[in-house]
């Protein structure tokens, strides 16, 4: 009979998390210094983490233990948000931290891997649970799932998981290969894919929002809703990754994953329980459900822009194709605004319409819900009197909540205006909110997938995203065709303005 | 000379500040009412009023609540006072204003027969009623269980009263005659025993639990406060389910400040020596009191302890609005460990 921790008190307790070891692949990188350790000091700060957790970290560059610890703890102090770094906790922390020099090609690295795993779990008691992640260039991760594989890394006394960063292949069959590899040492169950827009709080609590209070959900479909806007704006450029970003795209680097996983909170339909494989397969659904186009609806439904030069606050700006390391014809999108539709009952005809770009005025995340106006307009008076009512779900950089509606003004007459009404995370919770990074390693720790994404989630979203993208590879365009530090392309105005629509101001 | 107050007129009151809020905003934005409950306040006349204020504001935004901060003096005259005022605050970069209502009574002793009835119709429709009594001598008055009546939920702080035994005895009986009650001094074990338990998610350490002979709590008092006797019966009942049967043991040592944990051990009849201590939790930082030394096999972990203040406190409390199954089941252990302890 197992026994069960008698000390439990859920009504007051953080959730626990079991012991385990987290061997992380490229820990040599920037996100390992910038997110993935800074987070997981601050778990170990709030007690969140086991009192033997331990790290190993894998990469070429040979250093010590002692070296890797140090350079982490200068990471960590640059890095960390909202936190104190405290030097006890630090000290502690560190002696769990362990670090491997290796080559991912090189066959011998998994046994010996296995090896120092085995010798890191005597020592931190980690019962042999083991995390991995993949924090290297997606060309290597089927190497590494094949090199665990050989070494039967994948199994052991405990349980066995592997995290994986997005892109999760750069179109439907290469991220079909991919799956099918891990699949070779990994059940699907074990599998982690991370889209880390999916752990921040406000993503999170739109579902709180909608399933947790009674009365939106009522409004929520095609019967109130008008159209949906979905904005991932950022007004830095491409920042020294142009060889990347130019096989990348905005489609392909934000549409394609956080954007239309979004798409899928905001839109799915209720799950019969909070378990993450009810709250996936309901996303799944809706993923399978968004209408794939037709290439006429591609050209009709679909933008498709690159910045060029521009002088923004006295700065001379470079566009797109003057950044190092970018092809001077390159013909990336650097921004994509796309329409959807959402091919069932509660959604019919209702337009989501998508848009993210680079060198855009501001950096935000939003979503959008616009409402149907009142049927009919009983107070007579300007344009505002009739203004719909709109829902704002802020990402960031406020994470927070509007509702905006109209109110009668003071005063004799009946003039209406609009008002707003506020939840904004940061003041209306006295603590910090943890970062998307500090909620995901956990759920993976503790084994809640809920956050992460599916196989057959990423296939649906390759298989909407692939239609835009095959009919992109075969157009030229007329890049630039918006100057940095504007909000796009005019295309973009004309494919709302066709359904009488206009783009927020976010 | 006497004086009393009329609710219709504080009510009143209540509605010309809001008009007064609404006039002095800037601009379109207007102001957010918020409330979520009715949170009263039993305090002292020489209780810090700044210190009290300053713990309202604090837990305004997440708990927006309409105030009633009563402070008691003792006079032989019957006499009741109130004003009313708002607690405001800017999230949105002067965007919009959100406030929450407060009245401040002040009360005699003589006039508090009169306080319920006064109380009672200034309490915020449909939502629960908080009643937070700051004072030993005022959960003692004769009149205190008609404002208890009022109350969802009563808040105390055990800490302040100077005997364990007697304290826990007397809310034993609140509890068993349906009271729905909260002891701050059971509220500061919460980190405590969330890392005890965080320790048993390990199954090899949670396999290791059944063999535990001895459970030491060290405090820095002579005699065992309540947060010793919480702790005790709260590992005691934990153990119990298990089928493990310890030995319980109260040890004194300096430490941090009166009254305070400073240790806790459970020992295990078979660790490595004769007797190995497979948890110990010790108070370390002197200068701020916020950190833990865990020690496990091993193993030696250091983490956080948020400093316990008023605010942290009634933060954590006001976050469970039912009834907490676990204090409650933990407290009628702790009221017979101490009389057990107590008894000559």
């Amino acid at each position: 009979m197992s026994l069960e921790n008698p000390f439990q008190d859920p009504l007051r307790f953080e959730r626990q998390v079991p012991e385990c070891a987290l061997a992380i692949f490229g820990a040599n990188g920037d996100l390992t210094k910038r997110k993935l350790l800074p987070a997981l000091y601050r778990l170990a700060y709030e007690r969140r983490l086991s009192a033997g957790f331990a790290v190993l970290g894998l990469s070429r560059t040979a250093m010590s233990d002692e070296e890797f610890r140090e350079k982490m703890r200068a990471s960590v102090k640059e890095f960390l948000e909202d936190s104190p770094f405290d030097d006890d906790i630090w000290t502690a922390f560190a002696q769990g931290l362990f670090y491997m020099a290796g080559d991912v090609h090189d066959a011998a690295l998994y046994p010996a891997l296995d090896a120092r795993m085995k010798e890191i779990e005597g020592q931190r008691h980690t019962g042999g649970n083991v995390l991995f992640y993949l924090s290297t260039q997606p060309s290597q991760y089927i190497r590494i799932a094949q090199g665990l594989g050989a070494a039967n890394a994948g199994t052991g006394k405990g349980w066995r998981r592997i995290v994986v960063e997005k892109p999760f292949g750069h179109d439907l069959t290469s991220a079909q290969e991919l799956s099918a590899e891990l699949h070779k040492v990994f059940h699907e169950s074990e599998v982690y894919r991370i889209d880390h827009y999916l752990g921040k709080e406000t993503v999170q609590n739109i579902l709180a929002f909608r399933f947790g209070n009674g009365i939106f959900e009522p409004l929520w479909s095609r019967n109130y809703v008008n159209h949906v806007q979905i904005t991932a704006a950022e007004s830095i450029g491409v920042e020294g990754r142009g060889a990347y970003y130019q096989e990348a795209g905005s489609l392909r680097d934000m549409i394609q994953n956080h954007l239309l996983q979004i798409l899928a909170t905001v839109a799915m339909e209720p799950s019969a329980t909070f378990r993450p494989d009810s709250v996936r397969d309901e996303r799944s659904k809706l993923l399978r459900s968004i209408r794939i186009m037709k290439p006429e609806e591609v050209r009709a439904d679909t933008v498709s822009g690159q910045y060029g030069p521009a002088s923004i606050g006295g700065e001379d700006v470079p566009g797109f194709r003057q950044e190092p390391g970018v092809n001077p014809d390159a013909q990336t999108d650097t921004y994509a605004a796309v329409t959807f539709f959402v091919d069932n009952w509660r959604w019919a005809g209702v337009p989501f319409y998508l848009r993210s770009g680079k060198r855009l005025p501001k950096r935000v995340t939003e979503i959008a819900i616009q409402f149907n106006a009142a049927p009919l307009a009983i107070f007579n008076g300007n344009e505002s009197n009739v203004a719909p009512n709109l829902l704002i779900l802020r990402i960031q950089p406020e994470e927070g909540i509007s509702l905006k509606f109209l109110s009668k003004r003071p005063g004799t007459g009946m003039k209406l205006r609009p008002v707003s009404m506020d939840f904004n995370y940061g003041s209306s919770f006295g603590e910090r909110s943890p970062t998307a990074y500090e909620t995901l390693l956990l759920d993976a720790i503790i084994g809640d997938a809920t956050l992460y994404t599916r196989q057959d989630m990423v296939e649906a979203n390759w298989a909407v995203v692939d239609a835009i993208q095959h009919v992109w590879d075969n157009t030229k365009f007329d890049f630039p065709n918006y100057p940095a530090g504007t909000w796009g392309p005019k295309a973009a105005d004309d494919m709302l303005a066709r359904r009488g629509h206009v783009w927020r101001q976010p | 000379m006497g004086g009393t107050i009329a609710p219709d007129r504080i009510l009143h009151e209540m509605a010309d500040l809001w008009v007064s809020l609404g006039k002095q905003s800037e601009g379109d934005a207007g102001v957010l009412r918020a409330c979520s409950m009715t949170l009263v306040v039993e305090a002292e006349e020489s209780d810090d009023a700044q210190a009290i204020g300053e713990t309202l504001a604090a837990l305004m935004p997440e708990h927006p609540s309409r105030a009633i901060v009563i402070r008691f003096r003792a006079d032989d005259r019957r006499t009741l006072a109130a004003r009313v005022f708002a607690q405001c605050w800017m999230p949105f970069g002067h965007r919009q204003q959100i406030c929450c209502e407060q009245i401040e009574i002040t009360a005699t002793d003589a006039s508090i027969p009169d306080l319920a009835a006064v109380v009672l119709p200034l309490t915020a429709p449909d939502l629960p009623v908080v009643l937070w009594c700051r004072s030993p001598r005022l959960f003692h008055l004769p009149a205190f269980p008609q404002m208890a009546a009022i109350s969802q939920k009563v808040v105390l702080d055990s800490e302040a009263f100077n005997d364990p035994a007697g304290i826990l005895k007397e809310m034993s009986a609140a509890l068993a005659m349906g009271r729905s009650l909260a002891d701050l001094s059971w509220t500061r074990l919460t980190r405590w025993r969330e890392l005890i338990a965080q320790i048993f998610e390990n199954r090899a350490q949670l396999a290791n639990l059944p063999g535990v002979s001895e459970v030491r709590i060290s405090s820095c008092s002579k005699s065992p406060p309540v947060e010793a006797f919480y702790m005790a019966a709260w590992l005691m009942d934990g153990l119990e389910k298990i089928g493990a049967h310890a030995r319980l043991r109260f040890d004194s040592a300096p430490g941090v400040a009166s009254g305070e944990l400073n240790r806790v051990d459970l020992i295990a009849r078979d660790g490595p020596d004769s007797i190995a201590s497979i948890v110990s939790i010790a108070s370390i930082g002197l200068v701020e009191g916020h950190a833990a030394e865990v020690r496990v096999g091993g193993l030696v972990n250091r983490a956080v302890l948020p400093r316990p203040t008023d605010y942290a406190l009634m933060r954590e409390e006001l976050s469970i609005p039912g009834r907490d199954a676990v204090f409650e089941r933990t407290l009628a252990a702790a009221a017979k460990l101490a009389a057990d302890e107590t008894r000559p």
